[in-house]
């Protein structure tokens, strides 16, 4: 497994690199406001349709939680990707005992409420365009043994060109209300409707 | 209404600099092929939901009808960019009576079986997650005067990311036949039906 590195240099280097980048090839970008907890850690899940959405919620991170950016990523992505262990990220390798490493230390990120954790739980790129948003179960696990240490946070990820050349990202974010119920369709059943608002409110947008 | 001055040559120009510029924005763009009859003109319906769209259907045109192209405007937007009326625009004043006019220009150019022309449907800019199409009613007017053979092509166009961080853009077209027996409320359905496919099969879409 890999681990989040410390280096200053190299951290400069990368968080340069994504908001110059993020700023580039995006129109703008919209974030919902919501509370943050300052004694609770934050664990946010979010949808997953391309390499940008770490990004995004990286670049957004501080105007969402303002806690210390962690998230879990596929041990392929971060071997190709050497740099992403400088800003936060720890991997993953489905199919593998390495996993059980792996929740335990998102956990243990959790009991720091200095920190926050994104997690994609769908586990792989999917369509920016599906109805249906599909949890692996390594997230409940996280959150049952992390219970009460953090408040979870829903997020759903909508990019669309509308009248402008580049893309407008709409983030539509929201406090979980239930945190207490860690049960694994529950937390799917609440992620999708949140999930269904965002996508009902994204496309009532005309122009 | 301002009627189309096209230049062929400015306009084959163009085409190969939009060509150039969709090149280097986009990273895949794919379309199926359907059924072109010939000696027919072509009513081209893509969805309108970006800036590009005029620029898709002029790179589609010359990739795949080989037709002239023209393409509907609004008659504000035409007037702040006049260039466009040397490559096949004409416009549209949805406010005024002169639409009766564009319709039935569109309807004469249509009777010409080497032109194109593209009119947006929805007649606004609408969201690509936006799961209903709506059709103008202006579009059954422009059908129904057509003197001549003419095919009425609909076409989603979705983007998606995935592992790029450049777009890609995923064409899905639909031959709605011809001029001939022509009933707007079942093209209306068909469409929509159409759309309503497309966006439930883009989970499938190889990455």
């Amino acid at each position: 497994m890999i681990y989040p590195q410390q280096n200053r240099l190299k951290h400069w280097v990368l968080d340069t690199y994504v908001r110059w980048s993020v700023k580039r090839n995006f129109h703008h970008l919209k974030v919902d406001k919501v509370e943050v907890s300052p004694d609770k850690s934050v664990l946010l899940i979010a949808n997953h349709f391309s390499y940008w959405d770490g990004m995004i919620l990286y670049y957004l991170n501080q105007q969402i939680t303002g806690k210390k950016f962690h998230a879990m990523i596929l041990e392929e992505t971060a071997i190709k990707e050497p740099m992403l262990k400088y800003a936060g990220g720890f991997s993953v390798k489905k199919n593998s005992r390495d996993i059980l490493e792996s929740l335990r230390f998102a956990v243990e990120l959790l009991n720091d409420p200095q920190n926050m954790v994104l997690i994609f739980p769908q586990g792989k790129l999917y369509s920016n365009f599906i109805g249906e948003v599909t949890f692996e179960p390594g997230v409940s696990k996280i959150m049952q043994q992390a219970e009460g240490k953090f408040q979870l946070m829903l997020a759903a990820i909508f990019a669309e060109n509308f009248e402008h050349k580049k893309q407008v990202v709409n983030v539509y974010i929201s406090n979980d209300e239930q945190p207490g119920s860690t049960d694994a369709t529950a937390v799917q059943k609440r992620y999708q409707q949140h999930y269904d608002r965002a996508r009902a409110q994204q496309t009532k947008i005309v122009l | 209404m301002i009627p189309q001055r096209r230049v062929p040559i400015i306009q084959d120009m163009f085409q190969r600099y939009v060509t150039y510029r969709l090149r280097r924005t986009f990273n895949v763009m794919e379309f199926n092929k359907i059924d072109i009859k010939p000696n027919h003109s072509i009513l081209l319906l893509p969805n309108h939901f970006s800036w590009w769209d005029g620029f898709l259907a002029f790179w589609l045109e010359g990739k795949f009808f080989d037709r002239n192209f023209y393409i509907m405007m609004q008659e504000d937007h035409l007037q702040k960019r006049m260039f466009f009326n040397l490559t096949g625009g004409f416009s549209i004043n949805p406010q005024s009576k002169e639409m009766i006019t564009s319709l039935n220009y569109a309807s004469n150019l249509l009777s010409d079986p080497t032109n194109l022309v593209t009119i947006f449907p929805q007649g606004a800019l609408i969201s690509n997650h936006a799961e209903q199409i709506t059709v103008q009613p202006g579009i059954g007017h422009v059908i129904k005067k057509i003197k001549g053979d003419c095919q009425i092509v609909y076409y989603t166009v979705l983007v998606e990311y995935f592992e790029s961080l450049k777009p890609s853009l995923y064409f899905h077209l639909l031959d709605c036949g011809t001029n001939h027996g022509f009933n707007f409320e079942r093209m209306k359905e068909q469409i929509n039906t159409h759309h309503r496919t497309v966006l439930q099969n883009q989970i499938n879409v190889a990455h």
